[in-house]
């Protein structure tokens, strides 16, 4: 009978991801682990155990979709085979259906390796089922309060994720003071992974850090180095709290036009960004895939040939003109995207399309946790605000005597700018518009000729 | 004469995470635009308090640990900060800094001594109360908008509302208010930041501040306010 269930819900599972696809509602990246996960609701905990090797989980606030895909990549180019979440699809559904989907009719599920994005508040519900071998864990900034209240909540809840999988390897950024708390509260095998020198500019920081009073003792912190948000060497005059010794480390990072070069652990790599967060991304999934002792012997190509826009982020060239979408859904995040944006010297146009739906999070406030002044002096010529919470970024930008212009759409202001404008267009977006501007995007490139790159 | 008024941001590292910094920003712009001076002084955990130079003093929120550790500096100033709200001085205070202003916050770990300005107290409950609100407040014609997320019940007791909760949950979810007034004091539950889609509280706090320091008389120029309404009205009929 339970043989029965199980081949059913992952037959059901795996047709219903096809009729999702082949009547383009969406992409099919949940729908399968809603079905399969309704009829057989232990069905992630049974698939999971297949994976014949490592099962790897990244989650934390921002850099999932991209360490996850650059692990998954790695392994691939060592001819494993790897059950993924790529999309970024990081509820309990979306996990499953990943492993639905990789498994055969027969419910036969081959896979050397599986790499899972997790969402930081669903980590409990998700670790529950599956028990990875290694945990990777990128940052934890302000994000989504009205779904966790405050960040203080959301470390604690990947406290309760950690404490089902003890014997889960953790994986952390060694540079980011709330998780060094986590993990000197849990009781896993560990290592950090750290940057040893200063990298990013000054645009890169912003005055709001999470956490500057330690958690143990409530002392300040004192900083040696900062990078970005409250990543840096950190130490409490306090208790001795303080950023632990890495065990992986980047160092040489330097910035070549549109490249970064840094070195691994002594090993030197090439990244193809611009964006120094970057750096931080590919040590984690080199720290991971060095930790579970996985086969590397191409990650250099790898990381090389990776694509860190993952297409949904990509340039476009519409016409005469040089089109950049990116996704900016937090404060620390749309100041790293505001940061590259100053890099460039060029004349540039602005669109921001800010949104208030379940994904993006129903509230605005942090907009003014982001420091839009500095977009003062860097050649922005015109700015055009759009979404559902326009107004209120209107007003963050009058704030700072930014004039902008607001719109109801989108498609009419761009095409104005791809005519008229400076010819290099940056659209920022939070997380409810990103596909459907990226597919507008290409929709507007295909109409227009142009050609598409990344 | 240039008018100028001095802000006062209480403990900007601990109690700053909703925007609050937003509150400032429209404190300084509506006092810049209309030709006077505006100055911001941060005071930082474990300095000892002078408001002696302060006409706006703004209290932020925090998570509930930081709460606690800012509530700690506080009530090491509170003659400093009494003092200034008994001589109407003029305090914005939201959220984990509303709930400072009462007796103490009865959290599941523990109670947390407040400042005790005011004969108010706050109960944690584990559901927490979070989403867009509207009210309507005597200091305001238009609706006030803003969002409100807590865990902290506040019963005011026969303290004075901020204003009448026609969306959202307020003080304390059935009670039908939200916030407090007191002297020149406004306690809120409000982010959004409260200043920025309700331009006639940031101007009544400095209306009030003016009057204070410079004495009746001075009157506030009015702005072009029409971005701000934009942005009130569309969270107000939706």
């Amino acid at each position: 009978m339970r043989r029965l269930r199980f081949y059913l819900a992952i037959m059901l599972g795996k047709l219903a991801g096809s009729m999702s696809r082949l009547f383009g509602r969406g992409k099919g990246a949940v729908l399968p682990g809603t079905v399969a996960g309704f009829l057989m609701p232990d069905l992630l905990s049974l698939l999971s155990g297949m994976v014949e090797k490592d099962v790897f989980v990244v989650t934390g606030t921002n850099g999932k979709t991209t360490v996850n895909r650059m692990i998954c990549e790695c392994l691939e180019r060592e001819g494993e085979q790897v059950v993924c979440n790529r999309t970024g699809a990081n509820l309990p559904a979306g996990v499953l259906s990943a492993f639905v989907e990789a498994a055969g009719f027969t419910g036969r599920l081959t896979a050397d390796y599986a790499c899972l994005e997790v969402d930081e508040l669903a980590a409990e519900e998700i670790l529950g089922q599956m028990k990875p071998d290694v945990v990777i864990l990128t940052n934890i900034f302000r994000d989504q309060l009205d779904r966790s209240g405050e960040v203080d909540r959301t470390l604690e809840r990947l406290e309760g994720a950690l404490r089902l999988v003890k014997n889960a390897k953790v994986i952390y950024n060694g540079d980011d003071c709330l998780l060094r708390r986590i993990a000197i509260r849990c009781e896993n095998p560990q290592a950090a992974y750290g940057i040893e020198e200063t990298f990013c500019g000054e645009a890169f920081q912003s005055g709001n850090r999470e956490g500057s009073f330690c958690w143990f003792c409530g002392s300040r912190l004192e900083y040696r180095r900062i990078q970005y948000g409250q990543l840096g060497d950190y130490r409490c005059p306090g208790c001795g709290f303080g950023r632990p010794e890495p065990r992986y480390t980047a160092s040489d990072i330097r910035r070549l036009e549109n490249w970064y070069s840094f070195a691994l652990n002594g090993r030197p790599v090439l990244a193809r960004t611009c964006s120094p967060y970057e750096v931080y991304n590919t040590l984690a999934a080199y720290s991971a895939l060095r930790e579970s002792q996985a086969p590397m012997g191409h990650f250099r190509e790898g990381v090389a040939g990776f694509d860190y826009g993952n297409r949904r982020e990509p340039v476009f060239l519409i016409g005469d003109s040089r089109v950049q979408l990116h996704l900016a859904k937090n404060p620390v995040g749309f100041q790293q995207k505001l940061a590259l944006l100053a890099q460039d010297p060029e004349p540039k146009d602005l669109v921001f399309q800010i949104n208030d739906e379940v994904p993006d999070g129903r509230d605005v406030s942090w907009l003014w946790d982001v420091e839009f002044e500095r977009l003062l002096g860097t050649e922005v010529k015109t700015v055009v605000v759009t979404g559902s919470r326009r107004y209120d970024m209107e007003v963050r930008l009058k704030y700072e005597n930014i004039p902008c212009l607001v719109s109801e759409e989108l498609l009419k202001p761009i095409r104005e700018l791809l005519r008229t404008g400076t010819g290099n267009l940056y659209v920022i977006v939070n997380y409810s518009g990103l596909y459907r501007t990226g597919r507008l995007l290409s929709k507007l490139r295909r109409t227009e000729k142009g050609e598409w790159r990344n | 004469m240039k008018w100028k008024l001095t802000i006062g941001c209480l403990y900007p590292e601990l109690l700053n995470l909703y925007g609050d910094r937003g509150n400032v920003r429209c404190l300084e712009k509506r006092l810049l635009w209309r030709g006077m001076e505006a100055e911001t002084v941060s005071f930082y955990a474990g300095e000892c308090l002078d408001l002696s130079g302060v006409d706006i003093l703004l209290l932020g929120g925090g998570s509930d640990r930081e709460q606690a550790i800012a509530g700690r500096y506080l009530l090491e100033n509170r003659k400093a900060i009494v003092r200034y709200v008994e001589e109407n001085g003029v305090l914005l205070a939201v959220c984990g800094g509303y709930q400072l202003l009462g007796n103490d916050y009865r959290t599941e770990k523990g109670t947390l001594e407040g400042l005790r300005l005011l004969d108010i107290h706050t109960e944690w409950r584990p559901k927490r109360l979070t989403g867009n609100v509207i009210l309507k407040s005597p200091l305001a014609s238009s609706p006030v908008v803003g969002f409100e997320n807590h865990g902290g019940r506040t019963f005011i007791k026969g303290a004075r509302p901020f204003g009448r909760v026609i969306k959202g949950f307020g003080n304390t979810g059935d009670s039908g208010y939200e916030g407090v007034l007191y002297k020149n004091v406004i306690g809120t539950y409000l982010h959004g930041p409260l200043l920025s889609k309700n331009p006639e509280l940031g101007d009544r706090l400095i209306g009030q501040a003016l009057k204070q320091k410079y004495g009746a008389g001075v009157r506030l120029p009015p702005l072009s306010d029409e971005a701000e309404y934009r942005a009130n009205r569309y969270m107000a009929v939706r």
